[in-house]
């Protein structure tokens, strides 16, 4: 009996941090099959600031996935932001704070629209939000008319990309800043520990009287939110030459939060791991064109990487 | 058409978009590299004007196959332009098929119910539609494809398009005059397989041919994404410690390219090919005085209105019309970038009035 419960608690803790093994061992074999890259600091920067825009999408939808449900709407949101948040800017410095709140207010109205459709209809959110992604391109191209019209102000992206100590770009400080923050806030807050109760059994947090509505409407608004951040990332990263922007972004950071340890069925996760398979995807992209491959072979090895996390995951959490 | 997204995304009412993105698709676009001596046979052969002739008032009717990308919005914006210089143009009737080839069909049967005199169309699977098109020629309407690549089928009464090899040749002949016929190089391409990466490389390599100095180091596929085209450069960077210049016909991803290389600190020697008409880089050429563009030019929705009332009038047209493209050096870039307007923005002669909002 004590052999088992020691089994079970060492599959639990590999299966929380086994993200992180991988992502060392994957960053081992970079920096010996590419040592000029993978052992260069700036480079390391700049896999940080490639991975940032899907990073900080991707912490807001792991919140939603512990609680249970899914965001699939996150990569029109951050198409829309984008686009949004340029045309707000008008190419003028002094427009620069009130474009980035408008936007963030904007992705949060679209978070909470999410939220309610979930509440009036729990248990549905794959398909609620694959109808709300297609309504938010809708209002994209209505309210783009199809060009990415927005001027960048100047000044913003060279804040956003210049770097630390030659190093660190803002941009991957910001993702590294914004991820600890929101570790701290489900491990220490009373919010973190409502979203882990409801999404292990719904029910029985419903009975034992936490609120359950309110906390999955505030993380749908979340999870708005930081696809709204991650559609200002991708403006600052590299700009936006259409209305598209996100799109792919959301099964992107699926994969990055399946991949960190989060599972569908709710109840596990965490924002480290999210942040960790991530950067597992991007280093693993970055080594197959670093070492020349061809392009489709990074399709073939996103998709044995989610197959085989996947895998492990379920042999680790199945019970004996 | 190349850069129309139809090599590119598919949004609407699709979970396949969901599924890893344009990649997917590119199998959807796939042409092989056309015999070019055939197609210039093809595309000299007369229309037979007579069977569509019909006097004014007309309603031009224009099935979109999707409308979510600044080229076609300009594109559209021309057929506007050049319908309200004809007084006996009272109409034109737009449809957006979003992408979805089912919409398509559905949109040019409404059109054909709505007796229009003419369908200008961009397609979003060009043999999916066919059947459509070859009933509205069965009625009378002449049916002209807008900027897509050159189609000869009994569908399609006739084409203004854009030649993306002989674009693709003159990107790359001024590239080697930049470059003084050595360096090692890299092509950025758009989606693979899709008709505007496949001749431009083609191009590309028949010219790199009289120019053995220059090696072709990598030919890689940017998807005419900006950003995409940044990341492949910034592990290109890593790869190759000498790049002398970048081959990128389309301006969108040339300017994800230079930022790379820009941040990387080894933009000063670089030789940028010329990129196209795209607002963003053309700014960039006027700033920097290099690398120039070669058109490929929005007013294809004009050329294809002009075809259209030339068919309804009974005059001679060929079936393929190529709009020229045509080459702007560094030194006049200033003249056709519009600094004030965001990069997602196409060189254009539209008057004030009929540019997008």
């Amino acid at each position: 009996m004590a052999s088992r419960l020691a089994t079970q608690a060492l599959r639990e803790l590999v299966s929380r941090w086994a993200i992180l093994g991988a992502l060392a061992l994957l960053y081992l074999a970079a920096a010996i099959l590419s040592p000029d890259a993978f052992l260069e600091p700036a480079y390391v920067g700049n896999v940080l600031r490639q991975a940032a825009p899907v990073a900080i999408a991707a912490i807001g939808t792991t919140l939603v996935m512990i609680l249970g449900g899914v965001d699939l709407s996150i990569g029109a949101i951050i198409s829309l932001s984008a686009v949004f948040c340029a045309v707000q800017m008008g190419g003028d410095a002094a427009n620069v704070g009130p474009a980035l709140a408008a936007t963030l207010l904007l992705a949060a109205g679209l978070g909470a629209v999410n939220g309610m459709l979930n509440i009036a209809s729990p248990g549905s959110s794959f398909i609620l939000t694959l109808g709300s992604a297609l309504a938010f391109y809708g209002l994209t191209q209505l309210y783009s008319g199809g060009t990415a019209r927005g001027i960048v102000a100047p000044g913003f992206r060279e804040f956003f990309n210049q770097r630390l100590g030659d190093v660190l770009p803002v941009l991957a400080l910001a993702m590294l800043l914004i991820a600890a923050a929101m570790e701290l806030v489900l491990r220490t807050t009373r919010f973190g520990r409502q979203i882990y109760l409801i999404g292990s059994n719904r029910e029985a947090a419903r009975l034992a009287g936490l609120p359950v509505g309110g906390v999955t409407f505030a993380c749908y608004v979340i999870s708005g939110l930081f696809a709204g951040l991650g559609g200002i990332a991708v403006l600052a990263r590299s700009g936006v030459s259409s209305t598209f922007t996100g799109r792919g972004f959301e099964f992107d950071a699926l994969a990055a939060i399946v991949l960190g340890g989060t599972v569908f069925s709710g109840g596990r996760g965490t924002i480290v791991g999210t942040v960790a398979g991530t950067l597992v995807l991007f280093i693993a992209f970055n080594l197959v064109n670093i070492l020349g491959f061809n392009y489709n072979l990074q399709l073939v090895l996103k998709g044995a990487i989610i197959i085989l996390a996947s895998a492990a995951y379920a042999w680790l959490g199945r019970e004996r | 058409m190349r850069n129309h997204p139809s090599r590119r995304t598919f949004v609407g009412g699709s979970l396949a978009f969901a599924f890893g993105g344009s990649s997917l698709l590119a199998p959807l676009a796939a042409h092989a590299q056309v015999d070019r001596a055939a197609q210039k046979k093809q595309m000299a052969e007369p229309v037979d004007t007579a069977k569509f002739k019909k006097a004014g008032p007309y309603t031009i009717g224009v099935a979109a196959g999707y409308m979510s990308n600044s080229w076609v919005v300009f594109c559209l914006q021309h057929v506007r332009w050049e319908a309200s210089l004809h007084k006996d143009v009272k109409d034109v009737i737009v449809t957006d098929a979003a992408f979805n080839p089912g919409k398509q069909v559905a949109d040019i049967e409404d059109l054909i119910a709505k007796n229009v005199s003419m369908i200008i169309y961009w397609p979003v699977d060009e043999k999916a539609i066919q059947p459509a098109l070859e009933k509205a020629i069965a009625k009378g309407i002449p049916t002209i494809n807008a900027g897509g690549g050159f189609t000869y089928s009994p569908g399609t009464t006739s084409n203004a398009f854009i030649d993306q090899y002989v674009l693709g040749e003159m990107v790359a002949q001024h590239f080697m005059t930049d470059l003084g016929g050595k360096g090692k190089v890299f092509a950025m391409l758009p989606i693979a397989g899709t008709t505007a990466a496949v001749d431009q490389l083609a191009a590309l390599k028949d010219v790199l041919k009289k120019h053995p100095g220059v090696e072709l180091l990598s030919a890689e596929h940017g998807d005419w994404n900006r950003a995409k085209a940044k990341q492949i450069s910034e592990n290109l960077l890593q790869r190759y410690p000498k790049i002398d210049g970048v081959y990128s016909p389309a301006g969108q991803m040339s300017m994800g390219v230079v930022e790379a290389f820009e941040e990387a600190g080894r933009a000063k020697s670089l030789v940028m090919s010329p990129g196209d008409e795209y607002n963003g880089w053309m700014k960039w050429v006027v700033k920097n005085q290099k690398g120039g563009a070669v058109t490929f030019p929005t007013r294809a929705g004009q050329e294809a209105t002009k075809l259209g009332l030339k068919i309804l009038a009974g005059e001679p047209v060929p079936r393929g019309l190529v709009i020229p493209s045509e080459y702007i050096a560094p030194k006049d870039a200033a003249k056709f970038a519009e600094m004030n307007k965001p990069d997602d923005w196409w060189a254009s002669k539209l008057p004030e009035q009929f540019k997008p909002k």
